[in-house]
């Protein structure tokens, strides 16, 4: 059971996985089930660009449907789509035999963190509810921001936020920390002004409601809280 | 021809970094090559590619009429007048922004394609409709940008928004590059740009008076065969474009020679 109604205008409708098969063929003929009312659609892994999310929304207007939410585990689904305007969450899977999206799944993957490869350029942003893990740099002017703590296996020089949900624990550590700004739960920071020591990870921590800057520190970082 | 035919957007999110220079420029060197070339003028609000080419007064039909098929596309192009391989195709008047839609850049795009085999666009500036129809239309692109922090940053934003449009390859061409402000650390340097941006870069321009003259003349400097520092630059992009291997300059050592040297002698306060 791949479809859900839970009120009357609102329906979600899941892609299937098989990577072979096609999205169009499948999204058409689940939009030809249902009635009216609005559309939650989860991608589940597919990589969608905005090309291809434009011809998601105009095969779902030609049925007579609105697109309200796009649901994916792809982070590059989820930039495109915000770039588009659509409204955009994260979906992370429980286990393997889980189809359906619900609650409890949903808080299980917070602890599971959101993997993003690639460069975050001006004007794009990622959120993750957990913990965030790049691979890639951050420009100016991109804003990463995570409930968990910030991974940046290369250079974040936008925004950070870690601790979004007020989580004064949260670190940020980058391979060259040189933010514009640093954000831990409630606090702010700019960013430091001189050039860091070549080939020295840095990692940012609120002490004593003041965010800190120091070489990382590995012990420190997989620590419990 | 058609499936072959390269279909290349020129942008760089901030205005007067030099598009529509660069795509003039380029136009002229590439027909001059002996390519069949068309010049397209996405700046429908804004348009002035027309003025650059010398060809304002030439125009007798624009995008808008073949669009509403009051006339045919061969009516609506501009020859120019020195390089026959040459064409402009004009954008429409300001008022067509409203109804201008990406289907219908795609529809001009797709009747270029079957007579030349290079199509420029020269892009507005930003990220709203008239950018969106440009990339809409487009295959790859090539961004401008200056050695100036902002230029570099909305570059950077369109770089984003053209990987999420699925637009490959992209490249850079780094415009106004001013050897001496850089060798004094005055301006970002190419491997600031390039380290930013993380493209391959295309080319770069070397700032240079001429540029200014020839805008005004409507005679884009790859046209005549002086010797500006500029004009060499964008003929190598054209010549870069079409497969060949040429170096790029090496800012830190233009401007070695003897009258270079003197130059900056006569520059510097040393008295």
């Amino acid at each position: 059971m791949e479809k859900h109604k839970t009120q009357t205008d609102k329906n979600f409708l899941n892609l299937p996985y098989l990577k072979n098969s096609d999205w169009r063929e499948a999204l058409k003929l689940k939009l030809s089930d249902i009635k009216s009312g609005g559309v939650e659609l989860n991608c589940k892994d597919w990589y969608f660009n905005c090309r291809d999310l434009k011809e998601v929304i105009s095969i779902i207007q030609r049925s007579g449907f609105k697109l309200l939410l796009i649901e994916s585990n792809i982070p590059t689904t989820i930039v495109s789509a915000s770039a588009l305007g659509i409204k955009a969450d994260l979906y992370i899977e429980a286990g393997e035999n889980t189809q359906t999206t619900n609650i409890n799944s949903k808080l299980d993957s917070l602890s599971k963190p959101l993997f993003h490869q690639g460069i975050l350029r001006s004007g794009e942003n990622i959120e993750a509810d957990g913990d965030l893990f790049l691979h890639g740099d951050v420009n100016p002017g991109a804003k990463v921001s995570a409930g968990g703590n910030i991974m940046v296996w290369g250079r974040l020089l936008g925004i950070a936020h870690a601790g979004k949900g007020g989580e004064e624990n949260a670190k940020i550590a980058a391979l060259q920390l040189r933010p514009l700004q640093l954000r831990i739960a409630n606090q702010v920071a700019r960013g430091p002004q001189e050039e860091p020591e070549a080939g020295l990870a840095e990692e940012a921590f609120l002490d004593r409601q003041q965010i800190v800057i120091r070489p990382v520190q590995i012990k420190s970082f997989y620590k419990t809280n | 021809m058609a499936s072959n035919t390269r279909i290349i957007l020129i942008c760089s999110g901030k205005g007067g970094v030099g598009k529509t220079t660069l795509t003039a420029n380029l136009g002229v060197a590439l027909a001059k090559q002996g390519v069949r070339t068309v010049v397209l003028d996405a700046d429908f609000g804004l348009r002035n590619l027309d003025l650059l080419l010398g060809l304002e007064n030439r125009i007798v039909y624009t995008a808008q009429e073949v669009l509403e098929e009051t006339c045919r596309l061969d009516q609506a192009l501009v020859k120019h007048k020195q390089e026959p391989n040459l064409a402009l195709l004009p954008a429409g008047n300001p008022r067509m922004l409203d109804w201008l839609k990406p289907d219908d850049m795609q529809r001009i795009v797709t009747m270029l394609t079957k007579e030349f085999s290079y199509v420029l666009i020269d892009c507005p500036a930003g990220v709203e409709d008239g950018f969106k129809n440009a990339v809409a239309a487009s295959k790859e692109a090539i961004i401008v940008t200056n050695p100036e922090v902002s230029a570099v940053r909305d570059a950077d934003r369109v770089i984003g928004l053209l990987n999420t449009n699925g637009i490959k390859p992209v490249q850079l061409v780094l415009n106004r590059v001013r050897p001496q402000m850089i060798a004094n650390q005055e301006m970002l340097s190419v491997d600031d740009v390039t380290d930013i941006l993380a493209l391959p870069l295309l080319g770069l321009v070397l700032e240079d008076q001429q540029v200014i003259v020839s805008t005004n003349r409507g005679e884009p400097l790859t046209l005549s065969d002086n010797n500006s520092p500029a004009s060499h630059c964008y003929s190598n992009i054209a010549r870069r474009l079409q497969g060949e291997q040429i170096p790029l300059i090496d800012p830190s050592k233009e401007g070695s020679g003897l009258r270079n040297k003197f130059m900056r002698l006569m520059q510097t306060k040393i008295f």
